[in-house]
């Protein structure tokens, strides 16, 4: 028996030659960590999809750029006159993977679903302002809005506006069909999904890549491991920042540190005492020593931030240092709010994301030197979203304080809603976003975007810690890679080996 | 039999509780941060999830018993489709861990118990301690930085699949399987000693020596076949904790078998996949210890079941 098996064993070492999925010619194996739920970006918000479809297998009439610059995609220009009704104009001889041509019905046919409430679009409130869509000929259609919404154009690039053949719509969620450099060659649940190149992609030269592995790898330490021995060739999603140094010595790797709009948000129940008191909530935000989370949470790699608005979005303003770290501040702040001893809090946190807990374990010990006693409890996902975030039937959200990253691109609306979690109910904050909206022009919808900048800083209903870091670790030769993140996407279309 | 159904039955029942006391409403987390009470209604009452428990429950056994298990929320595909395609991996994952650990277990065992009090006997013994104490995924690392980072032998994770060649897939499961048998290895290895050492010491074996029977022959023949029900006993534990095992140790070695299938479903509330998972392998547990028991009065003529 014993002789056998290591006759076995001995066989399978030498038999098969240390091949793996990443030596494929021309391949590139990616990991992430999580599985898309699904493949259909038109029925989950999830950025695990979007890693996989967005700008790779489906495209917009409009692309935002490695840069977070709107440019023209199916769309080869479009023209408005009033800011309310938009013609685009579509690019000719762009074909779908199954070799159709798209045409201006197609469109019609993507936002008209995006429209209808029944498709369960999980951003149907950005397409409630589409009053009409019409059909001008075939590579000509306009979109009617019901009223001026700044934010359209960049609803038209996001995730769930990609443009897809009618036909293969039923099979969204498993086998996407689009005009992108990549089909859906295969998916092996649990396990990987493959992409081809789309030989006939529209654009001449791309995509470089013959063939795109995804591999799910959740655990940091097993993605380490496989860059390490050469399974994968980049890990997108997955290393944390503790393994940043160690990569960045190693010859063999190229690590790229990048910005996104992962916004790092310490929330505060507004509605709920004492965090209903402006005060309280500036002397929260003076005892917190930011570059202090940086380091102790992220090992030093993000950036500090002090609005909703990260550095990505062109709106930008540094505000960080308007209500800066200031410990004697936040103990008098406390004593006038009527909290000389400080008070008890308990933070509410989902270590499904490592950072949260890292964070509040810092926070809380800043906290404790102004006498606010803040101990950890950690949730579940599940009960993050029902208890803390307050999704349906929940209808008060049951927490002190918490920490999330706010992926979103220009999600500054959320404070304008009283009703988010946040629970933030200011009527001057309201009426600036609501004019931000419907800005005639970019200079004055600029200058809306500085005062609520300003105004958020100034009232703190949350504390917006650091901006997430891109961490990204390829091996050495892989070029292309977008340094940040402008929106959730890992556009794979210019990415090569170095010849 | 009765006995087998009922217990499979009681499974049932428990794990269809259990994962409906479970907090978090699947509903929410397929919905995500976009949901409104009106689109919870609709995809609960879309999961079934919005009739009386009891309902929900007969619906799930009645159709479990035709083999069918319902249709996973996560992927859209039939939960029987799921578990076969990832036993797949699974299976032969734990068989494999399953003959290393016996393979080598039992030849240990033997020596330790046979060589009692002498060095032999205590390295055995510091071995299998190391084996009890150290936890398989952390093995699981120790291995894959061994034998991939640094020795490059063999990839660090994942299965290629049963495509691309017999000796591929055994390859990318042996570290996986050592790591995942290792605490049983120990465990084994032990009990096959223990065992030993007391059937050693019992008259008839004393009786066969003193008839002149060689070594050989008194060891294999008389003490060890005597020793056997304790060492299948625990063997037949063993096959259902490694199965068991499997859960952590397909996540550190990026497998795409039945342990990461359950908990990606944990973690996505996918009720069906959670439920139809844990009566498969309920099932597969109780069978085995079926075997077991049948396997008694093979090795004991004298135990038989009424």
């Amino acid at each position: 028996m014993m002789r056998l098996l290591l006759a076995v064993l001995i066989a399978a070492f030498a038999a098969a030659p240390a091949v793996t999925l990443a030596q494929a010619p021309n391949g590139l194996v990616i990991q992430v960590a999580t599985e898309p739920p699904g493949l259909d970006l038109t029925s989950n918000p999830s950025s695990a999809i979007a890693a996989v479809v967005f700008d790779n297998v489906q495209e917009g009439l409009i692309k935002i750029d490695r840069h977070g610059k709107m440019v023209p995609w199916l769309a080869e220009r479009w023209y408005t006159s009033d800011s309310k009704n938009y013609t685009f104009f579509l690019r000719k001889g762009v074909r779908f993977h199954n070799g159709r041509e798209l045409k201006a019905s197609d469109v019609k046919f993507a936002l008209d679903r995006a429209v209808n409430p029944e498709t369960k679009h999980p951003y149907r409130v950005q397409y409630d302002v589409i009053q009409d869509v019409i059909v001008k000929d075939d590579y000509t259609v306009t979109v009617a809005l019901k009223r001026v919404d700044a934010t359209f154009l960049y609803t038209v690039a996001r995730q769930g506006s990609v443009i897809y053949p009618r036909e293969a719509v039923d099979t969204l969620k498993s086998q996407p069909m689009g005009t992108g450099p990549f089909t859906v060659a295969e998916w092996v649940r649990g396990d990987r999904i493959v992409l081809t190149k789309n030989k006939d992609y529209w654009v001449k030269g791309l995509p470089k890549l013959d063939r795109v592995v995804y591999r799910f790898i959740p655990d940091p330490n097993a993605a380490l491991a496989a860059l390490k021995a050469g399974d994968i060739d980049v890990s997108a999603f997955g290393i944390g920042p503790e393994s940043v140094d160690e990569l960045k010595k190693d010859a063999r790797f190229q690590v790229i540190v990048g910005d996104t709009t992962n916004d790092v948000t310490l929330s505060m129940n507004n509605s709920k005492k004492p965090y209903s008191d402006k005060r309280v909530r500036l002397a929260i935000t003076h005892a917190i020593n930011k570059e202090e989370v940086l380091k102790g949470a992220m090992f030093g790699y993000g950036k500090v931030l002090g609005s909703n608005v990260d550095p990505t979005n062109p709106y930008y303003v540094d505000v960080s240092k308007r209500v800066g770290y200031d410990p004697v501040k936040a103990k008098k702040l406390l004593a006038d709010a009527g909290y000389p001893n400080g008070f008890e809090a308990v933070f509410k946190v989902a270590p499904q994301y490592y950072y949260t807990v890292r964070s509040a374990e810092v926070v809380s010990s800043q906290l404790a030197k102004v006498g606010i006693r803040a101990s950890i409890q950690q949730i579940e996902w599940g009960q993050w979203l029902s208890q803390v975030f307050c999704l349906a039937p929940c209808t008060n959200p049951d927490y002190d304080m918490s920490i999330i990253g706010h992926a979103e691109a220009f999600d500054i609306g959320n404070f304008a809603n009283p009703k988010y979690y946040f629970r933030w109910d200011s009527p001057e904050f309201q009426k600036l976003f609501r004019a931000s909206e419907s800005a005639p022009d970019d200079k004055t919808r600029r200058e809306l975007y500085v005062k609520m900048q300003d105004m958020l800083a100034d009232e703190a209903p949350a504390v917006w810690l650091y901006m997430h870091p891109r961490l990204v670790v390829t091996k050495k030769g892989v070029t292309g890679i977008w340094k940040d993140l402008p929106l959730p996407v890992l556009d794979l279309s210019e990415v090569a080996w170095q010849k | 039999m009765a006995a087998l159904a009922a217990t499979l039955l009681f499974v049932s029942l428990l794990v269809f509780v259990v994962v409906r006391v479970l907090p978090g409403d699947p509903a929410l987390i397929i919905l995500g941060l976009e949901a409104n009470a009106d689109s919870v209604a609709r995809v609960r009452r879309e999961l079934g999830l919005d009739q009386p428990i009891t309902v929900q429950y007969a619906h799930w056994v009645t159709r479990a018993l035709s083999g069918d298990l319902g249709r996973s929320i996560q992927y859209d595909l039939p939960v029987a489709t799921l578990i076969l395609s990832r036993l797949t991996v699974t299976l032969p994952l734990t068989l494999l861990a399953a003959a290393l650990m016996i393979a080598a277990a039992i030849p240990l065992g033997v020596y330790a118990a046979t060589h009692h009090r002498r060095w032999g006997d205590y390295l055995t013994m510091v071995l299998s301690q190391l084996g009890v104490a150290v936890p398989g995924f952390w093995a699981g690392l120790l291995l894959i930085l061994l034998f991939s980072v640094q020795l490059g032998w063999v990839q660090a994770g994942g299965f290629d699949g049963w495509g691309q060649g017999f000796w591929r897939g055994v390859r990318s499961l042996l570290l996986p399987a050592v790591a995942l048998g290792l605490f049983q290895f120990a465990v084994l290895a032990r009990t096959t000693r223990s065992a030993l050492l007391e059937v050693l010491r019992e008259e008839y074996v004393k009786t066969a020596r003193a008839k002149g029977v060689a070594e050989r022959g008194v060891l294999f023949r008389h003490a060890l076949r005597n020793a056997l029900i304790p060492i299948v006993t625990v063997a037949g534990v063993q096959l259902g904790q490694l199965l068991a095992g499997s859960i952590i140790l397909e996540s550190v070695f990026y497998l795409p078998g039945l342990g990461r299938l359950t908990l990606a479903a944990i973690s996505a509330r996918d009720l069906p996949v959670v439920q139809g998972v844990v009566l498969f392998v309920a099932s597969m547990i109780v069978t085995v210890n079926a075997a077991v028991d049948i396997l008694y009065g093979i090795l004991d003529p004298r135990i038989r079941y009424g």
